[in-house]
């Protein structure tokens, strides 16, 4: 017995009499009674919890720590001695734990999302070296200003010591006051106040019915999108961290490209509609994310430079931070205008509106609405992977760069198309068509980045001149960064081709007919038979 | 991970209460460490209260038999857990002897466990063995308690021309640093004057001869938990903020 067992302690008990009872048995001290105020601290798309655990920071009368702890054993993960918790892992004083919880938040910035007030009576379970074998807490909480939780009595081993404890973890079982507790006492207050723990990623988790139609998969696809919207909109408005608005614009991206691939199963007025609206959005979220990119490139910036040339670009860094904020602000400015506000009305009213059978579904207007979403959806992905092999090929170290953006875009829609619809095929069918995918869009992506951010570096420049005036030795470090940028374009520009073949594969070529051809499907039908 | 081995060829100089106090020091500041009780005398295990038995002994851990995260025990203080003590460990040379590259397999023992530990203590007894060379094999730092005398100056010396010529893949950083002084004897202040004008590899922080380092045997636990304003406390703390910059 390596976990923890939880034993929530019913009404009518008496935490005492069960603890007298383990008395007779075994060796208990008592440590003095522990007042803390916790608060839960969680990134917004969980991943604590995603890596088993839970931070928490304590507060007793005379100091706060951090603590990071494993749900399943309870062991310490990391503390750290402090009074705040800052924004993010990495503004915490430098020690290994920090580096290890920074390497769990990456970008993600600390949350708070619950204040607790415990009483927390432990005893040590110990051997006859008065080794401490164990550790029995009798957690009593109560969410600050609200209710009363379920005392929750934990059995804790310390490692190496599960054995000698298991006969302490039956004897709790045994109590008829007593039940098994699946959940950390975090667990249960973040439910009770309405989290429902891990309910947020930034992947897109769909699980669409095969046997739903082309305009149901649309529907439920284009819902969840606007619910991802819609969950990131408020961090995304206080600027909690950058991953909020990347979330949103992604959430966007998805909904736009969809909107280009429900022709004949959207009502076409509609789906006019929304494209324009939804472009907007885009274009609107543009300029923020832009400034967010730079900066979380700034120290890469940097690292590219002799390092007694680093202090050059910190005016480059203040006017990027200048240009975040200002570019914020323009961006909330625009989600509180009337443009925005009638948008996500009248979407979330037309995707509430859309019919679950095929009622009201006009045949004429929309013709592949009622046809099985497998067959339309997999026409599509083929259609998607056609362009981006026609394009792909065409494609010669002397072309154009706008070639090469071109096929950036088309690669995107195929794997929207792939991760929305997706989850109507066999994975082995679409995760290797992903995963090549994936590395050529890494290539795409490397190779515009570095096009559009050495624009970007000029224009900037260019505006910190009007601006204020930039120094030479500014202006020449950010040259020196253009030309950093360039090199990794022309790198990414020469792996072009090897990872365009590894996606122009028979392998690949397969996979995607049988998606469209849905073979699959009778395969598993005779299966059956 | 970091490995850091309180060594030297002498015993009773410092080398297993440096070990427990900077183990307990990183751990109390939020680090998790694991101390390897490798002394077969087990006096690391004695003051942490587990009882120094590994199942299947040293044979089992170093043929793999049995995989060190297996013989962890976790010590009555958070974030700090031991590999305690067997008595077989005396014949740890006779083991390692039997593997391919005996130098190379404490290292390989601890490569499993680089993840979830960010400092490992190894507690060494006091000779020069196949078990030391496997231990400067795998360890970062030697940590060398000294205590003052021109002798065991020579044999920090002797030390760092052993590693020298050992041909390790990648030796560990020597720091010395003197223990157990007693500021009341001509000899001590001498020597340390001496060291301070010379040399660099030894630390500036010196570990007191003083009652409470004693008293570990008696209390078993490390002395800041039981002398936390101590000079003694407070000269460990020193040590441990001093090595970890030159680290």
């Amino acid at each position: 017995m390596n976990h923890v067992a939880r034993f929530r302690m019913l009404e009518r008990g008496d935490a005492s009499r069960v603890i007298s009872g383990l008395e007779q048995r075994f060796d208990l001290i008592r440590e003095p009674e522990q007042r803390v105020q916790r608060v839960v601290y969680e990134t917004f798309d969980w991943r604590f919890l995603a890596a088993g655990s839970v931070l928490e920071h304590r507060r007793s009368a005379d100091s706060g720590v951090l603590l990071w702890r494993s749900l399943s054993t309870g062991e310490l993960l990391g503390q750290i001695a402090t009074d705040t918790v800052p924004r993010f892992a990495w503004e915490l004083p430098h020690a290994p734990t920090v580096d290890r919880m920074a390497s769990i938040t990456e970008v993600r910035a600390l949350v708070p999302l619950v204040s607790l007030d415990s009483r927390l009576d432990v005893h040590r379970v110990v051997d006859d070296e008065g080794k401490t074998v164990a550790r029995l807490t009798l957690d009593r909480t109560r969410i600050s200003d609200g209710e009363e939780l379920p005392a929750v009595l934990e059995l804790a081993p310390v490692r190496g010591y599960g054995e000698e404890v298991r006969s302490a973890a039956e004897l709790l079982s045994a109590q008829m006051t007593l039940v098994p507790e699946p959940d950390d006492v975090v667990m249960i207050a973040l439910r009770s106040v309405g989290f429902a723990p891990g309910s947020y990623s930034s992947k897109l988790r769909l699980s669409l019915d095969r046997g739903s139609t082309a305009r149901q998969a649309w529907t439920v696809v284009l819902r969840a999108l606007f619910a991802t919207m819609q969950a990131n909109e408020s961090g995304l408005r206080g600027d909690v961290d950058s991953e909020f608005l990347h979330d949103f614009r992604v959430a966007v991206r998805r909904t736009r490209s969809v909107l280009a691939d429900a022709k004949d199963v959207l009502d076409p007025d509609v789906r006019a509609w929304a494209r324009g609206e939804f472009r907007w959005v885009g274009q609107i979220t543009s300029p923020p994310r832009d400034a967010d990119v730079f900066l979380l490139a700034f120290p890469e910036f940097e690292a590219a430079l002799p390092p007694e040339r680093r202090n050059d670009l910190k005016p480059f860094g203040s006017f990027l931070l200048d240009e975040q904020r200002r570019a914020h602000g323009q961006l909330v400015a625009a989600l509180d205008s009337q443009r925005y506000r009638d948008l996500v009305t009248q979407w979330r009213e037309h995707l509430e509106a859309e019919p679950n059978g095929n009622d009201g579904v006009d045949p004429e207007r929309t013709p592949d609405a009622a046809q099985p979403a497998i067959a339309v959806a997999g026409a599509r992905i083929r259609k998607a992977h056609r362009r981006v092999i026609r394009r792909g090929r065409a494609i010669k170290p002397t072309s154009h760069p706008e070639e090469l953006h071109e096929l950036r875009k088309d690669a995107k829609r195929l794997r929207y198309l792939l991760e929305c619809f997706g989850s109507l095929y066999p994975s082995d069918l679409v995760t290797p068509v992903v995963r090549e995918l994936k590395g050529l869009q890494e290539v795409l992506g490397d190779f515009q980045d570095s096009q559009v951010q050495a624009d970007a570096i000029e224009r900037f420049g260019q505006q910190m001149i009007e601006r204020n005036g930039a120094s030479a030795a500014t202006l020449l470090a950010m040259g020196s960064i253009v030309e950093h940028l360039d090199t990794q374009g022309l790198a990414a520009q020469e792996s072009f081709r090897h990872r365009f073949e590894r996606f122009d594969t028979k392998a690949v070529r397969r996979s995607v007919k049988r998606i469209h051809r849905g073979r699959h499907i009778s395969t598993s039908a005779e299966d059956h038979a | 991970m970091r490995v850091i081995a309180t060594y030297n060829l002498k015993g009773g100089v410092g080398k297993t209460a440096t070990a427990v106090n900077l183990a307990y020091l990183a751990a109390d500041e939020g680090a998790r460490v694991l101390l390897w009780d490798l002394d077969p005398q087990g006096a690391a295990s004695f003051y942490f209260r587990v009882k120094p038995k590994v199942k299947g002994g040293g044979k089992a851990l170093v043929r793999g038999k049995r995989a060190l995260d297996d013989a962890v025990k976790g010590t009555d203080f958070q974030n700090l857990d031991l590999v305690p003590s067997d008595f077989s460990y005396r014949n740890l040379d006779l083991f390692l002897e039997r593997t391919k590259k005996p130098t190379r397999r404490l290292g390989q023992l601890l490569r499993p466990l680089r993840k979830e530990y960010d400092y490992v203590f190894l507690d060494c007894p006091p000779s020069i063995s196949l078990a030391s060379e496997s231990v400067f094999e795998a360890a970062d730092v030697l940590l060398v308690p000294l205590i003052p005398t021109t002798l065991s100056l020579r044999a920090l010396d002797q030390l760092d021309d052993f590693l020298r010529r050992d041909g390790l893949r990648s030796p560990p950083k020597v720091l010395g640093f003197f223990s157990m002084v007693d500021r009341r004897k001509r000899l001590h202040r001498d020597v340390i004057d001496d060291a301070a004008a010379g040399r660099r590899r030894v630390l500036r922080t010196r570990i007191p001869s003083a009652v409470e380092i004693e008293r570990m045997g008696t209390s078993r636990k490390p002395v800041p938990v039981f002398a936390g304003s101590s000079r003694s406390t407070v000269a460990y703390r020193d040590l441990w903020a001093e090595a970890k910059t030159r680290f």
